[in-house]
């Protein structure tokens, strides 16, 4: 009846590739593909964006830097350039902060681990479950 | 009873007066000597472990002697210990207690051994063990051997060292691989003449 929107993603970029990525999907959503594929290539063009309002924005929330079709990116700015990044149509502020402050804190426990180097691939399964109930409770309600 | 009772309570009281540190910073520290001791040894676990062994070995010989005179210096007096049960009694309430802040519980005693239960760590708690992946196959190293924790060993066999007492310590449980309490598990092996040598002896 009502075709929902897109998936939702959620990206963390270190300083030259992504290091970690989900798809929030809900019931409705309808996936293909394309879309996809999509998504990674809208994201990869909002970087450029994203390092623009990296040194004028004080603040480590950026907000909605790119707008594509009906779909908006928003970010938020770790200390270390790291960049966590979500792609979605329409959701509330306060909800995406947050999000975005829970993700964080996630990701800082993960770094102080001794055995977790700066810049790499984030392949912990427990850092993964937590950031998808996460997830589900603020971007899927 | 009481004395056991005794015993905790000199814990506390020493724990009390105790300068301490952060325990982020501590964790931290500690976190950096293990990777850096990984890179050293090329993750060779099994040498990496006798190596913590090691490093405990040498801050235990002197744990014994801070343990007595700070209790001195407190006016807190420590019974001399009778059977093996008071000494692990000691080390899990008072040893423990001081140094970590921590709870430490004696348990599975026999008459030449006994097992330390710790149920909170500051050493692991930002800790998670790397997985083993399928693809990396026997190249990458086993993790689920190292036993990250392991310098608490080291502590206690060189502090019973310098109360005469010879014992192998290894850790049998691991909270880090899963279980749910961290054991430690304390071997005598001989009691050591006492005094020194004969060079020493009076005429």
């Amino acid at each position: 009846m009502n075709k929902q929107e897109s998936p939702i993603l959620f990206l963390i970029v270190g300083r030259n590739e992504p290091l970690y990525s989900s798809e929030f999907i809900s019931n409705q959503t309808t996936i293909s593909d394309s879309i996809t594929r999509q998504n990674y290539f809208v994201m990869h063009s909002a970087l450029d964006l994203v390092d623009k309002c990296a040194f004028t924005y004080p603040q480590m929330y950026l907000k909605t830097v790119d707008k594509v079709n009906h779909q908006m990116v928003t970010v938020f700015l770790t200390a270390s350039h790291v960049k966590l990044m979500l792609l979605h149509s329409g959701k509330g502020d306060d909800v995406m902060k947050a999000f975005f402050m829970e993700v964080y804190e996630l990701y800082v426990k993960l770094s102080m681990n001794p055995f977790y180097q700066f810049d790499t691939h984030i392949t912990s399964k427990d850092f993964d479950d937590r950031v998808r109930a996460i997830g589900r409770r603020y971007l899927l309600s | 009873m009481s004395k056991s009772a005794n015993i905790a309570a000199a814990g506390h009281a020493l724990w009390a007066n105790i300068p301490k540190v952060n325990t982020e910073l501590f964790a931290l520290t500690y976190g950096s000597l293990i990777t850096e001791i990984l890179r050293d040894y090329d993750q060779d676990i099994p040498e990496i472990n006798l190596q913590l062994e090691r490093i405990g070995h040498s801050i235990g010989v002197r744990c014994v002697d801070e343990l007595l005179a700070k209790s001195e210096v407190n006016g807190i007096s420590i019974p001399m210990c009778k059977d093996l049960r008071e000494t692990a009694e000691v080390i899990a309430k008072i040893g423990f207690r001081m140094f970590l802040g921590v709870n430490c519980d004696v348990g599975k005693l026999t008459d030449k051994s006994f097992s330390l239960y710790l149920s909170e760590n500051p050493l692991n708690i930002f800790v998670e063990l790397p997985s083993s992946s399928e693809d990396e196959g026997t190249n990458g190293p086993d993790w689920n051997q190292l036993k990250y924790s392991n310098i608490y060993c080291g502590v206690i066999r060189g502090a019973l060292e310098q109360v005469n007492l010879k014992v192998e310590c290894s850790f049998v449980r691991d909270v880090l691989r899963g279980d749910e309490v961290n054991e430690i598990r304390v071997d005598v092996k001989e009691v050591l003449a006492e005094g020194a040598g004969e060079d020493y002896h009076e005429e």
